[in-house]
């Protein structure tokens, strides 16, 4: 398996500067151009991003389970009912604006909800829905 | 070792004494499972609960552990077994001599990873709680991250210190403290 380097060049950057400063949209572009190497046509979008967001995946969690279907509000985790802030960055801006916090909770999520890692397309079609998400 | 030989060579008596009392064996093998647990447990949602409930339980052991070392039997009271940095020189150097330095209860070496141990444990179940109870954001994340896998790496040097104890002293450190007894360092030479 090829690994392209811009994507060890990212998970360098994410081991060594875990607080490096980003926005959302930059994380955003940086999913779907990793996305483009396996499918050049890939655009993000946020209908599959929803999608991908509230189904099941095969298992008992769908991201929607701690995170709800209106991620611009407060969410509950499934297993200890602790409050979540809200995902959605135009509800919360602290939200996808670090690079190792990003690439940590997309690793244990993904394997929570999706039993796997998700693929970068995955990545930026949910990160396109939240983004759209008020 | 020797229980076992005395047998075979038709001594019934067995020439060991008490040196763990059962509260502190317990402790021990208790923290050993919580905190394995908790390790187990860390990386995922699902388990959140139950890595919660083994750091609560870590904290409870710990919280013993401090007053059953001052209260405690003779060799469970960290007064018998803490010396400073020159006993811990001392005994490292006859180690590496090759006459090791016999203490029936922990080695100074020991005590020192002892402490390491106890320290670490308490932060990282704090900070856990801390964290739980978001009394604080991503620092905190980062710092209760950073003890546990200090109190792993200092579980690692406590292994390989019962290794080589067990090795240089030819006696089982694992099973003494299962059963609690050790030879008797009158009836051996």
């Amino acid at each position: 398996m090829r690994i392209p380097p811009f994507v060890l060049a990212a998970f360098a950057l994410a081991a060594v500067l875990p607080t490096v400063a980003a926005t959302p949209a930059q994380f955003l572009d940086a999913f779907a151009r990793e996305a483009r190497q396996a499918d050049t046509a890939f655009a993000a979008s946020a209908a599959r991003g929803r999608a991908f967001f509230s189904a099941s995946h095969g298992g008992e969690w769908s991201c929607a389970s701690c995170h709800t279907e209106k991620p611009g509000t407060p969410g509950r985790h499934a297993a200890t009912g602790k409050a979540i802030s809200p995902l959605a960055p135009a509800a919360n801006p602290d939200r996808f604006t670090s690079a190792g916090k990003v690439e940590k909770w997309f690793r244990r999520n993904c394997n929570d909800v999706a039993g796997r890692a998700c693929t970068a397309g995955e990545k930026a079609d949910v990160l396109a829905w939240l983004l759209a998400a008020k | 070792m020797s229980a076992l030989l005395h047998e075979q060579a038709g001594v019934v008596e067995p020439r060991t004494v008490k040196v763990w009392d059962i509260a502190i064996r317990a402790f021990h093998w208790s923290i050993a499972l919580c905190f394995a647990g908790a390790w187990l447990t860390a990386e995922s949602e699902r388990y959140r609960d139950i890595h919660v409930l083994l750091g609560y339980t870590v904290l409870g052991l710990v919280a013993f552990r401090l007053l059953w070392g001052v209260v405690g039997t003779r060799h469970a009271r960290f007064a018998n077994f803490v010396r400073g940095p020159a006993a811990v020189a001392h005994y490292l150097r006859t180690l590496l001599s090759g006459r090791p330095e016999r203490h029936l209860g922990h080695n100074p070496a020991g005590a020192v990873a002892i402490v390491a141990m106890l320290s670490l444990a308490a932060l990282a179940g704090l900070s856990g709680w801390a964290l739980y109870e978001d009394l604080g954001g991503e620092w905190l994340e980062e710092t209760h991250e950073f003890l546990a896998g200090a109190m792993l790496a200092a579980v690692g040097v406590h292994l390989a210190g019962v290794a080589v104890a067990s090795w240089l002293h030819r006696e089982n450190l694992v099973r003494a403290m299962l059963t609690g007894r050790k030879d008797d360092p009158r009836a051996t030479p």
